[in-house]
């Protein structure tokens, strides 16, 4: 667990903070996502964490222990640690980039090989392949997979991840974004990961924290509240105008409380239980239907136009 | 062909070369041992780089006969002022590139590493100067070349070396002499040029090389 006590950050010689009294709670497990336009001291407020910044007042907690109850260095090697920039080292390879906290650690060599090996599989690059590769040689998405490997390499309870997809194409990221959901659905790690992009925040995010120019937090809530109850103008604006169908995209179809289809059902469209409540909604106006048969495990169970309807007007948490 | 032979048979020439050699070699281990110290000191300020980068290119733009003649009031003749001279003269190539190169090291590369918990000692010995290598070592390619080419000034203030049989050459039209004392200066430049460019190649990392190809 990570938990920010009235941490503000002002540089020297500045007056005004860029991070200002942050008080919030990462639960263990779960992805916090830090968004906000530029200059809102997302970044700032991640770095503190391992203390590449130190607060000016305030204090980060990691598991109740203040984090500055090491040295900085110590810390770090504990705390998983993925950038935009990916920052692989262009000289060494691809496991030797891989495997530099293990070897700080100073695990053996085998042990080494093999956590290299296992984490190239997991992000998807054959060890055969990339192993002895150097980060010249490959795609700027492969690139950004080895940097997600690097920061797992000594399995840290903790990870920090500043854009870590970035810098790749939008249908690398969003295909790195789903295998990384996947991942973290396993390993659960505690994630502090920042971005300026609202959409990827509520992809990614258990909890999301809104912050603002200047470094005020303006909520910090689970994607669905947020999108469901923003809670000032700014949150709203940010979210954007789309945040119904935004919030629907959290929903699964499969997921709805729907009514079994009794007899009716013949003649209708066939909708996958799989889809996000969205893309059900779009499907159903691109073949103009007010009502859909839903197939899930066997059972066939009625959407209609206005049970998406209410969903998208509950206030309340959805029900799953 | 056979008259500028004879030259390098006389009895002082072994004593010429060698002087030209240590000449050279001891301002240009001088030299690093000063430069690159300083470039280390710096590489994590930018106003520090720029600072040492820019004496560099001011030191670098002075001639190497001004250096010699400046040395003179100051010392006298003799070996030691030639190789003050020398060394000031070896200095900025290595300055500059070692701090230039240093600097260049990108941020994120050094973020990453500071963040995955490497100290400021490991990030310079396993990232900064492993990054920065080629270039320092070209650098001192640079210097050395310089240096075995500027050593043929020091004769004119008593500080020996192969440009004595230039002088002497001059002097008395002795073409042969005059002969002798270039190619062998000629030959001990591009013999410097060519270890350390072997040098510089060896130092480049693979990972390094690749990237470079890249661009």
């Amino acid at each position: 667990m990570i938990e920010f006590r009235g941490v503000s950050k002002t540089y020297p010689g500045t007056e005004r903070p860029v991070v200002n009294d942050l008080s919030f709670e990462v639960p263990e497990g779960e992805v916090c996502v830090l968004v906000g336009p530029s200059g809102c001291g997302k970044t700032t407020s991640m770095r503190m964490v391992n203390r590449l910044i130190e607060p000016s007042q305030g204090e980060v907690l990691i598991d109740g222990e203040p984090n500055t109850a090491m040295s900085g260095t110590q810390l770090r090697r504990k705390i998983g640690y993925a950038i935009q920039q990916i920052g692989l080292f262009p000289h060494r390879t691809i496991a030797d980039n891989v495997a530099i906290v293990p070897s700080l650690l100073e695990w053996d060599r085998d042990r080494i090989k093999e956590r290299v090996d296992g984490l190239l599989d997991l992000v998807g690059l054959s060890p055969d392949d990339y192993r002895d590769r150097y980060p010249a040689e490959l795609s700027g998405g492969q690139q950004q997979r080895v940097g997600v490997a690097r920061a797992m390499a000594a399995d840290p309870p903790i990870m920090l991840m500043d854009e870590p997809f970035g810098a790749v194409d939008p249908i690398t990221r969003e295909r790195l974004q789903d295998e990384f959901v996947k991942i973290q659905d396993d390993i659960k790690k505690t994630i502090v990961f920042v971005t300026h992009d609202i959409d990827e925040a509520i992809k990614m995010g258990d909890k999301i924290a809104i912050l603002r120019q200047g470094g005020f937090l303006e909520q910090y809530d689970s994607p669905e509240n947020i999108l469901a109850n923003p809670a000032s103008e700014f949150v709203e604006s940010f979210v954007g105008a789309d945040r119904v169908l935004k919030r629907l995209s959290l929903m699964r179809v499969g997921d709805m409380n729907l009514e079994p289809v009794n007899g009716e059902g013949s003649g209708l469209p066939a909708i996958s239980g799989d889809l996000t409540v969205r893309d059900a909604l779009s499907e159903m106006m691109g073949s103009g239907t007010e009502r859909a048969v839903v197939e899930r495990d066997g059972e066939r169970r009625l959407i209609t136009m206005s049970a998406i309807e209410e969903l998208s007007q509950d206030r309340e948490r959805p029900r799953e | 062909m056979e008259a500028i032979f004879e030259v390098t048979q006389r009895p002082n020439f072994p004593e010429l070369l060698q002087t030209h050699i240590v000449l050279s070699v001891v301002s240009l281990l001088i030299a690093i041992a000063i430069a690159i110290p300083v470039s280390l000191a710096v590489r994590n300020t930018p106003l520090g780089s720029a600072i040492a980068i820019n004496i560099g290119n001011v030191g670098r733009a002075v001639p190497s006969i001004a250096i010699l003649a400046l040395a003179l009031p100051v010392l006298g003749f003799g070996f030691a002022p030639s190789l003050l001279a020398l060394t000031l003269l070896a200095i900025p190539p290595i300055l500059i590139n070692a701090a230039t190169g240093l600097k260049e090291v990108s941020r994120e590369v050094v973020d990453a590493a500071r963040g995955m918990g490497l100290s400021e000692a490991q990030i310079l010995s396993r990232i900064q100067l492993p990054i920065a290598m080629p270039v320092i070592f070209a650098g001192i390619r640079t210097s050395a070349v310089q240096v075995v080419a500027a050593a043929t000034l020091a004769t004119f203030i008593g500080g020996g070396g192969l440009g004595e049989l230039i002088v002497e050459g001059l002097q008395r039209s002795d073409t042969p002499v005059l002969l002798a004392g270039s190619f062998t200066i000629a030959l001990l430049a591009i013999a410097t040029e060519l270890i350390f460019g072997g040098l510089e190649r060896a130092f480049t990392p693979k990972g390094l090389r690749l990237a470079r190809k890249k661009k």
